[in-house]
């Protein structure tokens, strides 16, 4: 009997501490410790409200954290190379070539005096080594695979002209031309319509499944992990708070906040308000000690305030970090 | 097409502009003391004299009579009156003297240009070496160093110790022809004539002047294209780039382009000043430019001077703006709409 | 207040004031706010020292002008005629000029005249002008005869502007007379288009923040509103301004000295040194000018340094930035 080989891990993240000093007072700790990995081919959903440090992990995995902020400890290992390790020269080659980020937003993040084609056309001159006729070309099929109408126009806009859904198809092409091994969605639907979001996920999904590619899904929205994703990473202020296979999540959430987070959408007024605490008796229990959560937390005990819970499996592919995960 | 819409709606400003400036000037320049006719006459004049010379001028009118006729002869015959100092028409002196500073500020502005640019690039590309801090001193120096002393020191280190270049008298050495005017520039009016003696004397006395303004300006250039630089390479597309893993020097170079609207800005204002402005080192080194001579038009009660080169360099000044902007327009595609 | 669901912290911990004044915080005292500012202040100096040297050039010139009837070894405008043109020496320590007076001395008094001219021409342009702009720039959105006095104050503006300065200066020196009050009024008329520009655009962003919205809808008179809120928060430009253009001052008196439209020989002042030294040079003296002119240099260079550090010291941020890499070296060398 043949064995399906195992799809081997290409990001791998261990122990990775992230802060960001502030003058005269503590420094921030955006993040505290967060173990992630990622399979070939495998979607991952990472869920959290702002500033819970989804941002600065993406940043992190791309060795873009710029100063004042910096890595205080840990491993980011992609394809089995250890990215600190590596030369600036090294990880110019990787980034945008085999580890792509899609950007929420683009039109700030697009440079106002280029066309969006030359754009495109850019990062594979320069990764691929291209000549600027090919390069071109190839922006333009990219175009077209993005579902943008009339590419041949469209070549020569500048960003500007475009409506919020086209950059956003634009900076897809930018992050996809070069096939990626590995890409990040950072909130990419943000700001946009809702049918244009579902137009846009959908041809995402596609095309990073076509290339055989991973994904890392950062989003605010729950509810769309569970279209789009093979595993949800639940994070709080900094931390994994919970991680499980899709169908085992919806099924049987385990963390107080991920229960909130999915109450919210919920019909039943008592429902959302069983499980999120009134906004005057949220408390700051950070210094503490304890878990990161204990504050904001309808189930929270002593121990929770005292000690601070670590990831353990609940069940085969699904952990939890909590004292009183919620079990059915 | 939308070019020249916006060009023709820009020239619709510059006919009130110009009037206000105009006005203001004439009125400003009225309020000098001194009595020109005295000054013309001399001390010894008789008040018949006098009288008869002032009927002839038209002192004896009112302010705004004299200002609709000042204005009259300016738009219909395009004559600014005559010089008493020169006593020859303001436009033929002008003529004379402006193309004396130009030359001299283009060249100064280039050579501005040459030192600031790059070391600004510099400056903000490698933050930390020593380019960076040589920038920050050079900047801030060139704005301290006064410019007519400037050229001081460099007279007596060039001309007085080293003897490398000619004497600070004029644009020409004496015994050279100057070559037929086309331009008023003389290095282009003598390439044209073929007159290679000419070209070397005027290139050896537009040395020191313009090393000196050169020098100076380099310092706002300076800074103002490392300041933008490095807002454009803190921007948010700068960083994208750097995300998708583009080299270096892309980087910069997109960077560069977009700070190009401000640099183009800081040069016309430094041009719309210098026109003006230059005059100390014109003094310095007896160029005859024309903002010497508007100061010897205010010094001595020489209204005619004074009100033509100011109308003269407003003219400039707006046509400066107007090229900055249709530069802008090619730059950017935003402006564009 | 009790709590319904679960466990849960007992509610004693102290509750965050919503206003400021009242709560825990307002007992910070007032001494601590301005020892906090001060070791910012220390913290940016000692990140960039060239700050530093702005200050003391500044101190130093300033005790020059006070003290030098104490420190001169020579009157200064006494005219030797046997001295003249003494290159350096014992005697003469920057050498003399062409009538024989001493230019050591000349250079210490210099900055009497140089730094009234200077002051108190940026103090009047910048008082006046911050007036006119900061109304113009409240008003100008009103619409009405207020804008349009607006639109009207605007457009002579860019007219003053378009002059070409040194003419302009001359041309105003020469219709008041050459005296030292003409000179200050020349300059604060040529830098109130400066000010009036600033405090505009200041008070134009500041006026449509919320905190002035509500003080309009409370019904505020708009004389209260601009002095109390809005100049307060648009100061900071301004002063950064302040010192440089102090300096720029300085560097057009000795350029209207040179011409002779300035302050009147033999009085001492660096533009007119320079200007009589002009001659020398060419003959190989260069000592009557070129000292005149490192003063000079020097001066307005350390005014310019003063007005970079306010405008670090007066944004948050950059201050921050800047003492923060402070302290994490003072932390690692610790």
């Amino acid at each position: 009997m043949a064995t399906t080989p195992e799809p081997s891990t290409i990001l791998n993240i261990e122990g990775l501490h992230v802060s960001y000093p502030v003058y005269e007072t503590a420094p921030v700790r955006a993040l505290r410790g967060i173990d992630l990995q990622v399979r070939e081919g495998e979607n991952i959903g990472l869920v959290g409200e702002s500033g819970s440090g989804k941002t600065t992990l993406a940043r992190a995995i791309m060795q873009l954290i710029s100063r004042p902020g910096r890595v205080d400890s840990g491993r980011i290992e992609f394809a089995g190379r250890d990215l600190s390790k590596l030369s600036e020269e090294e990880l110019r080659a990787i980034r945008g070539d085999d580890i792509a980020m899609v950007i929420p937003n683009p039109r700030t993040e697009l440079n106002p005096l280029v066309t969006v084609g030359k754009q495109i056309a850019n990062v594979a001159r320069y990764h691929l080594s291209l000549p600027r006729k090919e390069a071109d070309a190839m922006a333009m099929a990219m175009l077209d695979a993005v579902q943008i109408p009339d590419p041949k126009r469209r070549f020569k806009a500048y960003p500007h002209e475009l409506s919020g859904g086209m950059a956003q198809r634009v900076v897809m092409a930018i992050a996809l031309i070069c096939s990626p091994r590995f890409i990040i969605s950072d909130d990419a639907t943000s700001g946009l319509d809702v049918t244009v979001q579902t137009q846009v996920l959908e041809l995402l999904q596609d095309l990073v499944q076509q290339q055989g590619a991973s994904m890392l899904f950062i989003t605010r929205d729950i509810g769309i992990t569970a279209h789009y994703c093979h595993q949800v990473a639940i994070i709080y202020a900094g931390e994994i708070v919970e991680i499980a296979d899709t169908a085992s999540f919806f099924d049987n959430p385990q963390h107080p906040y991920s229960v909130m987070l999915l109450s919210a959408f919920s019909h039943n007024p008592k429902l959302r308000g069983m499980w999120s605490k009134p906004e005057e008796l949220i408390e700051n229990a950070e210094a503490g000690g304890g878990c990161l959560f204990a504050g904001r937390c309808v189930r929270a005990s002593d121990t929770c305030l005292k000690e601070h819970p670590k990831m353990r499996s609940i069940r085969p592919g699904h952990g939890v970090r909590c004292h009183h995960p919620v079990e059915r | 097409m939308r070019v020249l819409r916006y060009i023709g709606k820009r020239m619709l400003f510059i006919g009130p502009q110009l009037f206000g400036i105009t006005l203001v000037s004439f009125f400003l320049v009225k309020l000098i003391p001194g009595d020109p006719a005295v000054m013309m006459l001399g001390p010894l004049a008789t008040e018949s004299t006098l009288a008869e010379l002032r009927t002839e001028m038209g002192f004896d009118r009112t302010l705004p009579e004299q200002f609709f006729i000042y204005i009259k002869n300016l738009v219909l015959h395009g004559d600014l009156g005559t010089s008493w100092q020169t006593t020859r028409p303001v436009t033929e002196d002008l003529f004379l003297r402006m193309p004396a500073t130009l030359e001299l500020i283009t060249l100064g502005l280039l050579l501005g240009l040459l030192i600031g640019v790059p070391l600004g690039v510099g400056a903000a590309y490698l933050k930390r070496g020593i380019v960076a801090k040589f920038s920050d001193y050079y900047g801030l120096l060139a704005g301290a160093l006064p410019d007519f002393w400037l050229g001081l020191v460099l007279i007596f280190l060039f001309y007085t110790i080293l003897g490398w270049v000619p004497a600070p008298l004029g644009r020409l050495d004496f015994f050279i022809i100057a070559p037929p005017t086309v331009t008023g520039a003389l290095l282009i009016d003598s390439l044209l004539d073929g007159n290679w003696s000419a070209f070397t004397s005027a290139a050896g006395h537009l040395l020191l002047p313009v090393i000196t303004l050169g020098l100076i300006s380099g310092g706002p250039i300076l800074k103002m294209t490392q300041s933008t630089m490095d807002r454009m390479l803190e921007s948010d597309y700068s960083r994208y780039e750097e995300m998708c893993g583009l080299p270096k020097s892309v980087i910069v170079r997109h960077a560069l382009r977009n700070s190009l609207p401000s640099v183009v800005t800081i040069v016309s204002v430094l041009y719309g000043f210098l026109i003006g402005g230059a005059v100390l080192v014109e003094i310095v080194f007896s160029w005859g430019g024309a903002g010497q001579y508007a100061v010897q038009g205010v010094l001595n009660a020489d209204i005619n001077p004074v009100l033509g080169f100011v109308f003269f360099a407003a003219v400039l000044s707006l046509i400066i703006y107007l090229i900055v902007d249709l530069i802008y327009f090619a730059i950017d595609p935003r402006v564009r709409g | 207040m009790t709590n319904s669901q679960g466990g849960g912290a007992n509610g004693s911990t102290p509750r965050r004031d919503i206003l400021a004044g009242s709560g825990p915080r307002a007992d910070e005292r007032r001494i601590d706010v301005y020892l906090s500012r001060l070791r910012y202040l220390l913290d940016v100096l000692r990140a960039r020292p060239l700050f530093a040297v702005g200050y003391v050039i500044v101190a130093t010139v300033i005790l020059m002008a006070v003290f030098a009837p104490l420190i001169a070894p020579y009157p200064p405008e006494t005219a030797n005629p046997d001295d003249f043109l003494q290159s350096p020496s014992w005697r003469h320590l920057l050498g003399t000029d062409a009538t024989g007076m001493d230019i050591f001395s000349r250079i210490l008094y210099a900055p009497r005249i140089d730094l009234t001219i200077a002051i108190a021409g940026t103090a009047i342009s910048a008082v006046v002008g911050s007036l006119i702009g900061a109304t113009v720039g409240y008003y100008q959105e009103v619409g009405g005869v207020p804008s349009f006095f607006s639109g009207f104050v605007m457009r002579s503006a860019d007219v003053l502007q378009a002059f070409p300065v040194f003419v302009f200066a001359i041309a105003l020196v020469a219709i008041f007379g050459q005296s030292l009050q003409s000179i200050i009024a020349a300059i604060a008329f040529l830098n109130i288009p400066i000010y009036l520009r600033l405090m505009r655009s200041q008070v134009m962003s500041i006026r449509r923040m919320r905190f002035v919205e509500a003080s309009y809808v409370a019904g505020t008179p708009d004389r209260y509103i601009i002095l109390r809120h809005v100049i307060p928060n648009s100061m900071a430009p301004v002063l950064a301004q302040l010192s440089v253009n102090i300096g720029w001052s300085v560097l057009l008196t000795a350029g209207l000295s040179f011409v002779g439209a300035g302050v009147v020989a033999p009085t001492p002042e660096w533009g007119s040194m320079i200007a009589s030294g002009f001659q020398n040079i060419i003959t190989g003296q260069w000592w009557p000018s070129v000292f005149p002119g490192i003063a000079l240099a020097i001066t307005v260079f350390g005014f310019a340094l003063v007005g970079a550090s306010v405008e670090v010291l007066a944004d948050p941020a950059r201050r921050r930035a800047m003492a923060g890499s402070m302290r994490e070296r003072r932390v690692k060398e610790a």
